[in-house]
C-alpha cells in the first residue's frame, strides 16, 4: 500500500511542475502588470517604478522570473502580494482554510446523504418515492449552483432563520468549543447545501443506477437462494461492489467543489480562496494567482490521490494489480 | 372484454415486431426516442426557449439598452382585465414612483389620469366631461393636503398645502368620489418627523402630546384643459361618476426599430402598450430596463455559447483524440500529459485565469467569442480522452485492418472509418455538456468577468441581484436564474432521453 501511495505521490510531482508552468504562462500573457497603476500615478517618479520594477523582478525575461518564483516556492516561501503588501504565503493560508473548511464539511453532507439517498431510492424502485427523488435529483443536478445560493439568501433573509454571510457570529471568541461547533454548523448550512446540492443529486443517482445493476447480477441471486438474511445480501453483498465506481466519482467531485465555491462564496461572503483569487486576477497580483492555482491544484491533485487510495482499499482486485 | 384486450396485444406485437425487423436505425432511435417523455416534453421547451431567442426583438416591448430611471425597479406590471366589474381585455395602469416621507422606501403605485367625470359643481349645476370630446384634452385635480397633528387637547392644523394632480393613484379613488380622505398616522417616527419640526413647535404646545398625525386631502376643483389652452374650473365638485384612462395592451406596436432576424428592418413589435404606461412583465432592474426584453436577448448568448462552444471543443477533441488514439507513442504520450496536467487545475480556476489574460474592456462581440474559445479550452482535455480511448478500440477492429491494407491515409481512416463509430456517444455527450457551457458562461458573467454591461445575459442579470437589499425587497430580479435553470435542466433530461435513445438495448433488436 506505501508504496503504491508513493509511487503516486511521486507521479504528481511533474503535473504541479505543469501547472506551475501554465500558471506562469497565463499571468504572463495577461496585458500589463500591477505597476501600470502606479505608472498612471503622476506623483511616482520614474525612479520608484524602476526600483519596484527591480525589486520584483519585473524587469527580467518571463523565463528567468519563473524560475526565480520556482526557487522560492521550493524555499516554501510563495512571494510577496503587491495588492495586499503581504507575504502570499500567509494571505493564503488564512483564505485555504475557510474553503477547506467548506468543502470537506460539503463533501460530508453530500456523501453521506447522496449515497444513503442512493441505496434508498434504489431498494423502494419503481415506487412513488423513487420517483421523487429521481425528479429532486434532476433539479439538484440542474440548478446553478449561484442561482440556488440567492434563492437561499432570499429565503434567509426573509424568514431570519439563517444568517445571510460570513463565517461565524460576532461572538464567537466567547463561545464553548460546542457553541463554536454550533454556530460554525448554522453559517455553514446555506453555502453547503447551495454548493453540495449537485454533486449529492450525481451521487444519489450514480449510487442508484449501480445498486439496480448489481441487484440484478447472478451472485446477489444466489446469495438470495443460499437464504441470506436480505440485509446482508444488501449491505455486505451488493454494496461493496456497487460503491466502487463511486469512488472514481470522488476526485471529479472535488474539481466541480472547487469551482463551484467560487461562486458560492462570492454569494455568502465566504473568506475562501475564491473571493482571493478573483480579487488577485482584477489586481494582476502576479504570485497571489499563481500561489492559488497552485494551491487549487494541490488540492485537486491529492483528492484524486485519496480517491485511487480509497479505491484501492475497497477494491481488492485493484490493490493487487499495483502491488 | 378480456379476449379484446389480447387481441389488442397481439396487435400490438405484431406492430412492433414489424416495426423492429424492417424499420431503418434512426427510425428505431426516433422511436425510442418519442417514448421518453420527459425527454420529448424538453425537446419542445427547448424549441420553444430558442424560437424566442431568434425573435426576441420582436417579442420584447422595449429596447433592452433602453434606460429608464422613473421607472427603477418596478415590480412586474400588473395586467388587469376587468374594469368596474366588466370584462375589457387586458390592460394596464401607469405607475407613479412613491416615496415614503417615513422609511424612504421607493415604492410604485398604479396610476392613471381622469378620462370620464360626471357630477354637480358647487351651484348644483350638472356637467359631463371626457377626454377627447368637446376639444377637451385634460382633466387635472387640484387637491389640498391639510397635515394635521391630534394631540390630548384637540387638534390642529400643521401645514396647507394644494397641488394640481394629473395622475391620480388608483387606490385612492375615494378621493374623488368622496371629495376627502383621511389618513391616520400614528407610527411614532412620523410623529416625530413633524414634532420635532422647529416650525410646528409652537403650534404643537397648544395640543399637548401628539397621539396622531392626520392627512387630509380635499377636491378642491376640476381644471378641464381644452384646445389652444383653454381652461375652465369647476369648483368644489360633487362628482357622482368617474373613468380613469385604461392603457389596453395593443398587438404588432410600433415602437423601436431593429432588424428582423437579422435582416428585415422594421418596428413592429408582438406586444406593447402606449407611453406613459409600462408593461414589464417580469418588472425592471437598476436602470429600469425591461427584465423581460433583456431575459429574451440574455437567452441569445446563453443559449447559443453551448452550441458553438461544444462545436469548438468536439472539433478540438475528436482531432487530438483521434491522433493520439490511432498513432500512438510520443505523440500520445505528450498529448496524455498535457491534458493531464491541464485537468489538475480546476476547471473554474483555470477559467477564470484564462479570462484574465483578455483585457476587460473589450467590444462585446470580441468578449462572447474569447468566452466561448476560453469555455472550448477547458472542455477538450476531457473530451479527447475519451475520443482516444474509443479511437484505440476501434482501431482493433476487422475493418480498420481492412482500410489499411487498401492503403488509405491515415487522415481518411481516422476521418472517415473510425470516428463516425464515436457518433452516438459524441452526440449524447454533446447534448449533456451544453449545461456546462452555459453554466461557465453565466457564472463568469455573474462575477463581472464574463460578458459585460449594457450587454445582457442571465448570469450578469443575476449578478444585480447580490446586494441583499436588492434581493430581499425585488426579488423578480432573479427571474433569469429560473430560465438558466429551465434551460439546464431540459438540456441534462433530453441528453439522458438521447441516451437512451442511443442505446441499442432500448431499439428492440
Amino acid at each position: 500500500m506505501i508504496k503504491y501511495i508513493v509511487r503516486r505521490l511521486i507521479l504528481a510531482i511533474p503535473v504541479l511542475f505543469g501547472v506551475s508552468i501554465i500558471s506562469f504562462i497565463i499571468i504572463s500573457a495577461a496585458p500589463g502588470d500591477f505597476l501600470d497603476v502606479l505608472r498612471m500615478n503622476p506623483a511616482v517618479g520614474e525612479a520608484t517604478i524602476k526600483a519596484l520594477e527591480r525589486q520584483f523582478g519585473l524587469d527580467k525575461s518571463p523565463i528567468v522570473q519563473y524560475f526565480l518564483w520556482l526557487k522560492e516556492v521550493l524555499k516554501g516561501n510563495f512571494g510577496y502580494s503587491f495588492q495586499f503588501r503581504r507575504p502570499v504565503f500567509e494571505l493564503i493560508w488564512g483564505r485555504l482554510g475557510a474553503t477547506l473548511l467548506l468543502t470537506i464539511t460539503t463533501m460530508i453532507f453530500q456523501w453521506t446523504i447522496g449515497v444513503a439517498l442512493g441505496i434508498f431510492s434504489a431498494l423502494k424502485r419503481y415506487t412513488w418515492t423513487d420517483q421523487v427523488l429521481t425528479v429532486i435529483a434532476f433539479i439538484g443536478i440542474s440548478i446553478p449552483n449561484f442561482f440556488f445560493a440567492l434563492l437561499f439568501l432570499y429565503f434567509a433573509a426573509k424568514t431570519g432563520w439563517f444568517p445571510i454571510g460570513g463565517i461565524i457570529s460576532k461572538n464567537f471568541d466567547q463561545m464553548n468549543a460546542f457553541q463554536k461547533f454550533l454556530d460554525y454548523l448554522y453559517h455553514v448550512f446555506g453555502p453547503m447545501l447551495t454548493l453540495g446540492t449537485a454533486g449529492l443529486a450525481g451521487i444519489m443517482r450514480q449510487m442508484r443506477g449501480q445498486m439496480l445493476d448489481q441487484m440484478n447480477q447472478d451472485f446477489v441471486m444466489f446469495a438470495r437462494a443460499k437464504g441470506m438474511p436480505e440485509k446482508v445480501v444488501i449491505f455486505k453483498h451488493t454494496l461493496r461492489n456497487a460503491i466502487n465506481p463511486l469512488v472514481t466519482m470522488f476526485g471529479y467531485q472535488i474539481s466541480s467543489l472547487l469551482g463551484g465555491a467560487v461562486l458560492t462564496e462570492t454569494v455568502f461572503g465566504w473568506p475562501g480562496m475564491g473571493r482571493l483569487i478573483i480579487q488577485a486576477l482584477l489586481a494582476q497580483d502576479l504570485y497571489l494567482v499563481m500561489a492559488s492555482l497552485l494551491l487549487s491544484s494541490l488540492m485537486l491533485i491529492i483528492g484524486n490521490l485519496i480517491a485511487d487510495i480509497l479505491l484501492a482499499w475497497v477494491d481488492p482486485r485493484i490493490r493487487y494489480r499495483f502491488m | 372484454m378480456n379476449e379484446k384486450k389480447n387481441v389488442n396485444d397481439i396487435n400490438k406485437n405484431i406492430d412492433e415486431l414489424f416495426e423492429v425487423e424492417y424499420l431503418s436505425r434512426w427510425r428505431l432511435i426516433l422511436r425510442a426516442f418519442k417514448r421518453h417523455r420527459l425527454g420529448t416534453v424538453s425537446f419542445w421547451i427547448l424549441v420553444v426557449f430558442y424560437l424566442l431567442a431568434i425573435f426576441a426583438d420582436f417579442l420584447s416591448p422595449y429596447n433592452p439598452y433602453e434606460q429608464s430611471l422613473t421607472t427603477r425597479f418596478a415590480a412586474p406590471t400588473k395586467v388587469r382585465w376587468t374594469y368596474k366589474g366588466k370584462f375589457v381585455g387586458p390592460y394596464v395602469f401607469p405607475i407613479m414612483g412613491y416615496r415614503d416621507p417615513v422609511t424612504y422606501e421607493r415604492y410604485y403605485v398604479d396610476a392613471s389620469e381622469i378620462a370620464y367625470v360626471k357630477g354637480q359643481d358647487s351651484n348644483g349645476k350638472s356637467f359631463e366631461v371626457e377626454v377627447g370630446k368637446n376639444d377637451v384634452e385634460k382633466i387635472v385635480l387640484m387637491v389640498e393636503k391639510r397635515e394635521k397633528a391630534i394631540g390630548e387637547k384637540g387638534e390642529i392644523l400643521l401645514k396647507r398645502s394644494s397641488s394640481e394632480k394629473n395622475m391620480i393613484a388608483i387606490n385612492e379613488a375615494e378621493l374623488i368620489k368622496n371629495g376627502i380622505t383621511r389618513f391616520y398616522d400614528s407610527n411614532e417616527d412620523t410623529i416625530k418627523i413633524y414634532t420635532r419640526n422647529p416650525m410646528h413647535s409652537y403650534k404643537l404646545k397648544r395640543v399637548g402630546n401628539v397621539k396622531q398625525i392626520l392627512i387630509e386631502r380635499i377636491l378642491k376643483s376640476l381644471m378641464i384643459i381644452k384646445k389652444d389652452n383653454n381652461v375652465e374650473i369647476i369648483d368644489s365638485p360633487k362628482i357622482e361618476d368617474f373613468d380613469f384612462k385604461i392603457y389596453r395592451i395593443k398587438f404588432f406596436i410600433r415602437s423601436w426599430h431593429y432588424k428582423l432576424l437579422w435582416l428585415i428592418p422594421t418596428d413592429v413589435h408582438f406586444f406593447g402598450v402606449d407611453e406613459p404606461a409600462k408593461l414589464y412583465l417580469f418588472g425592471s432592474d437598476k436602470y429600469g430596463r425591461d427584465v423581460w426584453t433583456r431575459v429574451l436577448f440574455g437567452s441569445r448568448i446563453s443559449l447559443s455559447i453551448g452550441f458553438v462552444g461544444i462545436a469548438i471543443t468536439f472539433v478540438l477533441g475528436l482531432f487530438l483524440g483521434g491522433i493520439s488514439g490511432y498513432f500512438g507513442g510520443w505523440i500520445d504520450e505528450g498529448m496524455m500529459r498535457v491534458t493531464e496536467v491541464l485537468m489538475s487545475i480546476p476547471s473554474f480556476y483555470l477559467l477564470i485565469s484564462l479570462r484574465a489574460i483578455l483585457p476587460m474592456d473589450l467590444p462585446s462581440t470580441t468578449t462572447y467569442f474569447m468566452l466561448v474559445v476560453i469555455l472550448s479550452f477547458i472542455g477538450w482535455p476531457g473530451m479527447s480522452r475519451v475520443i482516444r480511448g474509443m479511437v484505440l478500440s476501434i482501431k482493433q477492429m476487422e475493418f480498420v485492418d481492412a482500410a489499411r491494407a487498401m492503403g488509405f491515409p491515415a487522415g481518411r481512416i481516422i476521418w472517415r472509418h473510425i470516428l463516425p463509430n464515436t457518433a452516438t456517444y459524441v452526440i449524447v455527450a454533446a447534448t449533456l455538456s451544453i449545461p456546462g457551457y452555459i453554466l461557465g458562461e453565466a457564472g463568469l458573467s455573474f462575477l463581472g468577468l464574463g460578458i459585460r454591461e449594457p450587454q445582457s445575459s442571465w448570469g450578469l442579470m443575476l449578478a444585480q441581484a447580490q446586494d441583499i437589499t436588492v434581493l430581499q425587497h425585488y426579488p423578480w430580479l432573479l427571474i433569469p436564474g429560473a430560465f438558466l435553470f429551465a434551460a439546464v435542466l431540459t438540456f441534462n433530461l433530453l441528453g439522458d432521453a438521447l441516451r437512451d435513445a442511443f442505446d441499442p438495448r432500448s431499439l428492440g433488436q
